[in-house]
């Protein structure tokens, strides 16, 4: 295919010119233009694959079309030569290829026809479909014919068409400032990149920044998080391609073919960054004193502060909620930093691609009340704990009981606080890293505060890989385990007390201790939501964005150029997160570097007969329709042209490309063409995983009855009640449609199979005429056995007659 | 007790329990992590030497000697344990069908004949009334005030303004007829034979 | 919260109400009546079987059979908002629901249990009523109304500590019904502060079960009772009345305190009130005539002495 037309729109192949040699170039032009019907068929006997099983003297003979000859391999290179040559000095417009599988071979011959679009071929799998699965030449070479004949009425109204390559912007918005976003940031542009972070609130550095130490499975120790932190976020800031909005969110996204136009809202801080050289002289003034969410809350901040001393931008911002307009700081500032009449600003930015990288929340405890958080000062969190531990904490690295500042002599810690809990607002998953917190914590208590015991109940410890060798490592220290998870905590006698079974000794306990650490759940954030709903991105079950496929597409999401990492999509550390990061902007990356190309086979839409009803907007499942200023649009690179938007449209006003109206009744008309009086024929409409099940059934020589035709279609959703008649009226006995319906389309692909079966029940035609079946790839034997009874159901009735 | 290899482990008693009518229609049992949560905070856990999280492992090995267990029948049926059970399990449910199931193969009778009175008079006033049986037991712990209070109690009612709650008539007889045709009244009859027997 | 209706109530009859505390019923009555909540009482309507399905006696089939009958009762005088004054009969009840709107094989052995006895007329339909928006405790309805019943509290609670007993059958067999949750009640907390209370809200073994344990009050007396003491040993010294909806708890805590006095050889001074007299009380209600506290093990009088009119 030519690479050096790039456009965005879908035009009929108008310009293969330039890389041909002269001899082709008039050929290209005439072929393409003019799309006569002169039609060429080249069959291929596969080394006796074919041939032993098809007489293909009396196929050739029996085929009506400008030019047909039978080769002994013809996907072999001496024959691109022949197919080319054919093509030329025939003047062919069109080209049958009556081998193989179109799934192997297909490519193959576009290739080989060239001068000719590659969709004015057509493959005919006379192996697959019926050398191989026929046992002898009686029954094979008619089908043969048929299936030949066919392809030849279906390549005349083939259309040629042009691959879609797509462009992307070069430009990212990334939301989130965490370890997440700011590692994809740096990795964009480092590869030239213009990249936006996009951050709610006044410091970029997210939860990492808070947490003091992070454990090191492979050094077996603890490192401290900011020295890692500190030297990346650097970088951030320096970089030429990175710009930092914070304290900003965003209004509203316009999709649009290449790029997305979000609307962003960035909150006043009072303070000019630009003025602010962070001498802190405002700090002192300030009245106003309100919990620090820095250190958890445990200590109090002013209203005008720095989050924390190496916080990025390194200005100091007004938290406006608090912030009473008393004035003093304002006369305090000798840079006239401070403006109260600064106002919250709308800006618009157009970014090629969006990462989300918002993070997580950490479960509300007092949602489980029965463990005393905020009842008791001293049950706090893990979180908590972290910033007790930190050295830059409010105890500056000291553990110390909140109520009485004394060195607690035993701290009990409750695993799964809110994770893997069915229960109303409780998180049905393992967060995932929860077992290791409370490790490298312990490790931490143990190594500095040797006389604090350290207690942890748990009801799964959750080491993998190597995180195990760091188990053993903090057991060495000396830590008691309790397999349980415990019923409540109270308090008596002024002891806080930890009632758990031991379930490996079957022994309820009732655990005195001074502190409590509870391990919550990592909860999909709020802003997390807001976002996705506003990109019309799509949630997983539990609330995470969700992944367009877990295994082979971690770090897309449901809409095309829209990614994801860190805990936006689900609870992991920060190896997993940064690995994340990584591979979202690698996607960003390709996608710019290499353009997108897609298949031709896509919807179009008519925008003249378009009534903008957004009905095909809702069953769209990829998210390929969206809707551009005021028209409805299809990003060609989601779409898969599976059909469905076609079958719901109202107005008539969209088109599949590949696989037009008229090429699909002639396939059907021609399929049907020969069926003899007393003959049973059956239909079968196959998507790819139907047809790979069917290609399968001939590799491994089961046969099934020549009465079975095949039809490749993108999905079932393609096929309107018309056609089923269409067929039903030109002889079909039977029709199977057997599909493995998309994940996101599975409403779809049964609102189809109502529509359809309804509709063939309003005709008068006996239900079990229209069969569906789901297809599997690897149990072709199942599909094969479908075949086998659709026929020999169809016989009985027909020999009944 | 470790087992010396292990059968396929049928799962007879959990199916049992999870069609029976007194489970709810989404129990977790199947997905029992034997956390022990449900021990932890269960009285007779507490006070005795029940172990719910124990009895349902017992249930999911389909390990039959769960029915021969004393403890089982020290279960409050405060539903504490279903009230947090991470995976909507329910101890307190399935110690009820439990429970119910051994009485009505014929075992632990003794636990259940003091009951029958109550059963009783059910079907004579459609009313549940303190059971008989254990009267004097009542009267032993809350003492003499307490038999006073039965033999004012219409007086009582009357000074409050309440009417006679015992039911008359065809309403009864509408009972009883209902408990007839479920078969209660011959479970009742049952259960008194196997005691006498 | 939930939507509560304050009409086309069957207030529904609790047999451990009948006989150990009948002022609950009449001060709930007195209540309803001072706020004008359309109620009636139906002679007709038996008991929910509750303590006999948990002394494992009453089958489910039965005890939902006998549901069906009182519901048909309900849904034929219009009052189909059952408003139950125990937490057995509640859970008792949304159970029964809850199997018949769900369960098409157990409708039809119930339904079928009705044609044979000759009430056909009282079969029941898939979704006839629906247990979250049709059954309902006494309690939710006087905590939907406490904003009009606490401007008529004429009684100075202050200086009275309340701590609350949440009960089991409220709370925890259906948490998603019940307000204020399983995990943290303040059900009765919430309403003796709106009657100026001085609440004690929390104390250990709160959430934790009366005792009572249907059986085990009779076949294992000693079990019950160290329950039941668990519960009045943590609020030793810390509150002078102990709050209740249900009375079966009210039973176990009112009438076994003075067994578990005299074996720990102390008075615990903690007097025992379902919430519905404490209420009326408030509002005025004569305490022997409306709140029936002649029948109380523990007395009630010397908290009465205590509590002043404003």
């Amino acid at each position: 295919m030519s690479t050096n037309s790039k456009t965005l729109q879908i035009t009929p192949d108008a310009d293969n010119k330039g890389q041909k040699t002269r001899d082709y170039k008039n050929k290209a032009k005439k072929s393409t233009k003019t799309a006569g019907e002169k039609v060429g068929v080249f069959i291929c006997r596969c080394g006796g694959n074919i041939s032993d099983k098809v007489d293909i003297e009396k196929l050739k003979s029996s085929i009506n079309a400008d030019f047909v000859e039978d080769y002994e391999n013809l996907c072999s290179l001496n024959c691109r030569r022949h197919i080319r040559e054919e093509v030329i000095d025939q003047n062919l417009d069109r080209v049958v290829i009556a081998a193989c599988s179109p799934l192997t071979h297909l490519r193959t011959f576009q290739n080989y026809a060239d001068p000719l679009n590659p969709y004015m071929v057509e493959m005919v799998n006379i192996r697959e479909q019926c050398s191989w699965v026929h046992s002898d030449m009686e029954k094979a070479t008619p089908k043969a014919i048929g299936l030949t004949q066919a392809g030849v009425e279906k390549v005349k109204k083939a259309r040629p068409l042009k691959k879609i390559i797509s462009r992307t912007e070069k430009s990212a918005a990334i939301f989130g400032g965490g370890i997440s976003g700011i590692t994809a940031a740096l990795s964009l542009a480092n590869q030239g990149l213009k990249v936006t972070i996009i951050e709610k609130n006044p410091t970029i550095g997210g939860n990492m920044v808070k947490i003091g130490k992070v454990f090191s499975p492979e050094k077996l120790a603890e490192e401290c998080s900011l020295c890692i932190l500190n030297p990346i976020i650097n970088d951030v800031v320096n970089h030429k391609n990175i710009h930092i909005m914070t304290k900003t969110h965003l209004l509203r996204a316009g999709r649009r073919s290449s790029y997305f136009n979000l609307i962003l809202e960035k909150d006043t801080s009072f303070v000019h960054e630009d003025r602010c050289i962070a001498c802190g002289n405002c700090v002192d003034v300030c009245p106003v004193e309100v919990p620090d969410e820095w250190n958890q809350k445990m200590t109090m901040r002013k209203a005008i502060y720095k989050p924390f001393s190496q916080a990025v931008p390194d200005v100091y911002t007004i938290d406006v909620e608090n912030c009473i307009k008393c004035g003093k700081c304002q006369k305090e500032c000798n840079m006239n930093a401070i403006d109260f009449s600064l106002k919250s600003e709308v800006i618009s930015l157009k970014a090629g691609s969006v990462i989300i990288a918002t993070g997580h929340e950490s479960f509300d405890l007092t949602k489980r009340p029965e463990y005393g958080y905020e009842r008791f000062d001293d049950v706090i969190s893990q979180m908590d704990l972290a910033r007790i531990l930190g050295v830059n904490g409010p105890t500056l690295g000291k553990l110390q009981k909140i109520s009485d500042g004394k060195v607690p002599k035993r701290v009990v810690m409750i695993q799964c606080t809110g994770s893997r809990d069915e229960k109303t607002d409780g998180k049905r998953y393992c967060s995932k890293v929860c077992c290791m917190v409370a490790l490298k914590h312990a490790s931490i208590i143990r190594e500095k505060f040797p006389e604090t015991e350290v207690v942890i109940c748990y009801t799964d410890l959750r080491t993998p890989g190597m995180y195990e060798n760091y188990l053993r490592y903090v057991q060495d220290k000396g830590i008691q385990l309790i397999r349980g998870r415990p019923g409540e905590v109270s308090r008596r006698n002024g002891q806080l007390v930890v009632r758990v079974e031991d379930t490996l000794q079957r022994k309820p306990l009732e655990i005195e201790t001074d502190m409590v650490v509870l391990s919550e759940a990592i909860e999909p954030s709020q802003g997390t939501m807001d976002l996705a709903k506003k990109l019309n991105v799509g949630l997983s079950q539990d609330l995470f964005i969700k992944e367009k496929h877990s295994k082979i597409k971690p770090a897309n999401t449901d809409v095309e150029r829209i990614f994801v990492c860190g805990t936006a999509q689900g609870p992991k550390d920060i190896t997993d997160s940064v690995s994340q990061a990584n591979a979202a902007a690698a996607k960003v990356s390709e996608q710019i570097k290499c353009g997108t190309e897609a298949e031709p086979p896509v919807a179009i839409i008519k925008t003249s007969r378009c009534s903008h009803c957004g009905k095909c907007r809702e069953i769209c499942g990829f998210k390929a329709v969206y809707q551009d200023e005021e028209f409805m649009s299809i990003d060609p690179m989601a779409c898969r042209g599976c059909g469905a938007c076609a079958g719901v449209c109202p107005e008539d006003a969209i088109e599949i490309k590949g696989l037009n109206d008229q090429e699909l009744y002639a396939q059907i008309e021609g399929l049907l063409a020969d069926k003899k009086e007393g003959e049973v024929r059956i239909l079968t409409f196959l998507d790819n995983v139907g047809y790979t099940a069917a290609d399968t059934i001939g590799n491994n020589r089961l046969t099934y009855p020549e009465a079975i035709r095949i039809i490749k279609i993108p999905s079932i959703n393609r096929i309107m009640p018309e056609h089923i008649m269409f067929a039903f009226n030109h002889g079909a006995d039977g029709i199977l449609m057997a599909e493995y319906p998309d994940e996101c389309m599975l409403e779809a692909h049964k609102a189809k199979i109502k529509e359809l079966s309804e509709f063939v029940a309003s005709k008068g035609i006996p239900a079990d005429r229209l069969r569906f079946y789901k297809a599997y790839a690897p149990h072709y034997r199942g599909l094969a056995k479908q075949f086998e009874d659709f026929y020999k159901d169809l016989s009985a009735v027909e020999a009944t007659k | 007790m470790l087992k010396k290899g292990m059968d396929r482990r049928s799962q007879n008693m959990v199916e049992e329990i999870k069609s029976d009518y007194k489970a709810s229609a989404d129990l977790g049992l199947k997905r029992c992590m034997q956390c022990g949560l449900c021990t932890s905070n269960c009285p007779a856990a507490k006070h005795s030497n029940y172990d719910p999280r124990e009895m349902v492992k017992m249930v999911l090995d389909d390990d039959q000697e769960i029915k021969e267990n004393p403890d089982i029948w020290n279960c409050f049926y405060c539903y504490t344990c279903q009230s947090n059970c991470p995976v909507n399990n329910s101890a307190c449910q399935v110690n009820q069908i439990l429970r119910e199931t051994i009485l009505l193969e014929g075992g632990n009778n003794e636990r259940i004949v003091e009951f029958l009175s109550y059963g009783y008079s059910y079907m004579d006033f459609g009313v549940g009334a303190i059971p008989s049986d254990f009267f004097d037991a009542l009267v032993k712990d809350f003492g003499d005030h307490y038999i006073q209070l039965k033999i004012n109690l219409e007086d009582i009612r009357e000074e409050l303004g309440l009417v006679d709650y015992n039911l008359k008539g065809e309403s009864l007889d509408e009972i009883r007829n209902i408990l007839i045709e479920s078969g209660f009244k011959k479970r009742l009859e049952t259960f008194q034979k196997q005691g006498e027997s | 919260m939930k939507n509560i209706p304050d009409k086309n109530i069957l207030l529904f009859k609790s047999c451990m109400v009948n006989v150990e505390y009948p002022g609950v019923e009449s001060s709930t009555k007195y209540i309803f009546d001072k706020l004008g909540i359309e109620y009636a009482i139906d002679p007709k309507q038996s008991c929910c079987t509750g303590l006999g399905f948990y002394y494992d006696l009453f089958d489910q089939v039965s005890t939902s059979a006998l549901a069906v009958r009182n519901i048909a009762l309900a849904r034929k005088s219009g009052h189909e908002n059952i408003v139950t004054l125990c937490s057995t009969c509640y859970a008792i009840l949304k159970k029964s629901i809850n199997l018949l709107n769900s369960n098409e094989k157990a409708r039809d052995e119930i339904n079928g249990i009705l044609e044979r006895a000759g009430l056909s007329d009282m079969k029941y339909n898939e979704g006839d009523l629906s247990s979250e928006n049709n059954v309902f405790h006494m309690v939710e309805i006087l905590y939907s109304k406490v904003d009009e019943i606490a401007p008529l509290i004429k009684k100075d609670f202050s200086d009275i500590r309340i701590a609350s007993h949440h009960a089991c059958h409220y709370c925890k067999v259906y948490p998603d019904h019940a307000i204020t949750g399983a995990r943290n009640p303040m059900i009765l907390d919430e309403m003796a502060k709106a009657f100026g209370g001085n609440v004690v809200d929390w104390y250990d073994f709160k959430k934790a079960t009366c005792g009572a344990g249907f059986s085990q009050r009779f076949a294992n007396r000693d079990l019950s009772v160290s329950a039941t003491a668990d519960k009045l040993l943590a609020l030793e010294g810390e509150a002078d009345m102990l709050l209740h909806m249900c009375p079966n708890c009210q039973m176990q805590l009112d009438r076994y305190q003075p067994v578990v006095e005299k074996e720990i050889g102390r008075k615990l001074n903690l007097v025992h009130l379902s919430v519905a007299q404490m209420a009326a009380l408030g509002m005025g209600a004569d305490p022997y005539k409306v709140l029936g506290i002649q029948t109380h093990s523990v007395p009630v009088e010397g908290l009465l002495k205590k509590i002043k009119d404003i």
